[in-house]
């Protein structure tokens, strides 16, 4: 019996050292002159807003900011993703650029608790910091709305989030994203777009049994989130006939179905469509020749 | 002990009863054919639109009423085919990618219906480039609306 509890509590005790939070220390962040531009084409074509906008019983609250709220169903639970306006109390207002920066890259709280990560931290791990910041710092310069934190209905939240730490082992690659020299620069801006910030492949590729990315079929179509259904694959767009050519791509996340493009709207892609319309023509040109480069 | 009736009656009860199921099932896969078809149709119409709208091909009255006659009628074989009723939710053998939220309590998909008809409306009011160009933006939007909330992911 003696033996059997020592084993329990040496269990728990490397259960619980393994799993805590690995914050970036306060020297990951330099001095840096905020692009509040730069923040936004980044905050756009990450969609944060579609994930962090009110939820549709909070009326009064302005739709087009990202005051959070909106219920995010995963299969763990449902979310409500956190008020990300300046707001002192009850938004990102107290926060030091450390806090958002381990937020945003390490998926962890400003409490210093793990995220679930339905909030794709491990595809922004890939940015530079300086995006990050400048991320913050376009958000700062939006109008305060205050809007209190909604807790999680997630079963066994607790323990679920302390293991969250194991799961990082393998979920969160650190890795910064890298240029690669043999392609254009417009082909990298687009890799990066899509690696990072737009964290495509949270949706567009595979996971494996622990929920981690399976890299090793990047981009190749994963499972639906909510259950039913797949995402389709980003290889062979051209090959496949889907689309005619890069032109034709941009058209495409510039249009929607507006122009007929009737796959860009089931599954959640029409949000972001909505999301790439908005982003500067060398962007979306760029996201269009990276993605059909993929073969 | 069962009587040797009574477990006729039950296995006679049971055939009837799957009868009465695989009927409704078959009869849901008609109608899960038919909607498809009209989606089918809706989008080879919507193509020839399209091609006005980005401008690979010139405006043409005749292309934009023969589109919008084509929907028309897509509309009124869809009707005749029952293909929108609860009843075709599930098929017997095919698959539909129409969410079960198309035909619950609240549903909006009837003012989505009506958006869709009204831009038809428009569109075969317009009478050149300009106007086309102008109007056709409400069909595709009415498409997309419907298509991002009531139809689930394939595969």
């Amino acid at each position: 019996m003696g033996s059997l509890a020592l084993l329990a509590v040496l269990g728990f005790t490397a259960f619980w050292l393994l799993s805590a939070p690995k914050p970036l220390p306060a020297s990951a962040i330099s001095a840096h002159s905020s692009n509040i531009a730069n923040g936004e084409v980044l905050y756009t074509a990450g969609g944060c807003r579609n994930c962090h906008k009110p939820g549709a019983e909070q009326a009064g609250l302005d739709p087009n900011l990202p005051s959070g709220g909106f219920p995010l169903k995963t299969p763990i639970g449902i979310l409500y993703p956190p008020n990300l306006t300046p707001d002192p109390q009850t938004g990102i207002g107290n926060w030091s650029d450390l806090d958002f920066v381990n937020a945003v890259q390490r998926g962890i709280s400003k409490s210093g608790q793990h995220l679930i990560p339905a909030f794709p931290y491990t595809s922004y791990a890939a940015m530079p910091v300086g995006d990050v910041l400048d991320i913050k710092a376009y958000l700062m310069s939006l109008p305060p709305v205050a809007s209190p934190r909604r807790e999680a209905d997630i079963p066994i939240a607790f323990l679920l989030r302390r293991g969250l730490g194991l799961w990082k082992f393998v979920g969160l690659d650190t890795t910064p994203w890298q240029p690669d020299a043999g392609q254009t620069p417009s082909w990298n801006r687009g890799s990066y777009l899509v690696n990072g910030p737009g964290h495509c492949g949270e949706c567009h590729t595979p996971r494996n049994l622990i929920m981690a990315s399976d890299n090793s079929r990047f981009l190749m179509g994963g499972a639906h989130p909510e259950g039913k259904g797949k995402v389709p694959s980003l290889h062979g767009l051209v090959e496949t006939k889907r689309y005619k050519d890069q032109k034709d791509l941009v058209l495409a996340f510039q249009n929607g179905e507006v122009f007929g493009y009737e796959n860009m709207s089931s599954g959640g892609m029409g949000q972001v469509q909505a999301n790439m319309a908005k982003l500067p023509q060398a962007d979306v040109e760029a996201i269009a020749e990276y993605l059909i480069s993929l073969k | 002990m069962l009587s040797k009736n009574l477990c006729k009656s039950i296995a006679a009860g049971a055939i009837v009863l799957g009868l009465g199921f695989s009927l409704a099932y078959a009869a849901a896969d008609d109608q899960i054919k038919a909607r498809q078809a009209e989606m089918k149709a809706n989008g080879k119409a919507i193509g020839a639109l399209v091609a006005i709208m980005k401008g690979e091909a010139p405006y043409d009255a005749a292309v934009v009423k023969a589109s919008l006659d084509a929907m028309a009628a897509g509309d009124a074989a869809a009707a005749e085919a029952h293909a929108w009723d609860a009843s075709s939710m599930e098929g017997a053998t095919i698959e539909t990618w129409a969410k079960p939220e198309i035909w619950a309590e609240g549903s909006d998909i009837g003012a989505k219906y009506q958006a869709w008809v009204d831009a038809r409306a428009a569109l075969a009011a317009t009478t050149d480039e300009a106007s086309f160009k102008a109007a056709f933006p409400a069909l595709g939007a009415a498409c997309q609306s419907c298509h991002e909330k009531f139809r689930r992911p394939k595969g």
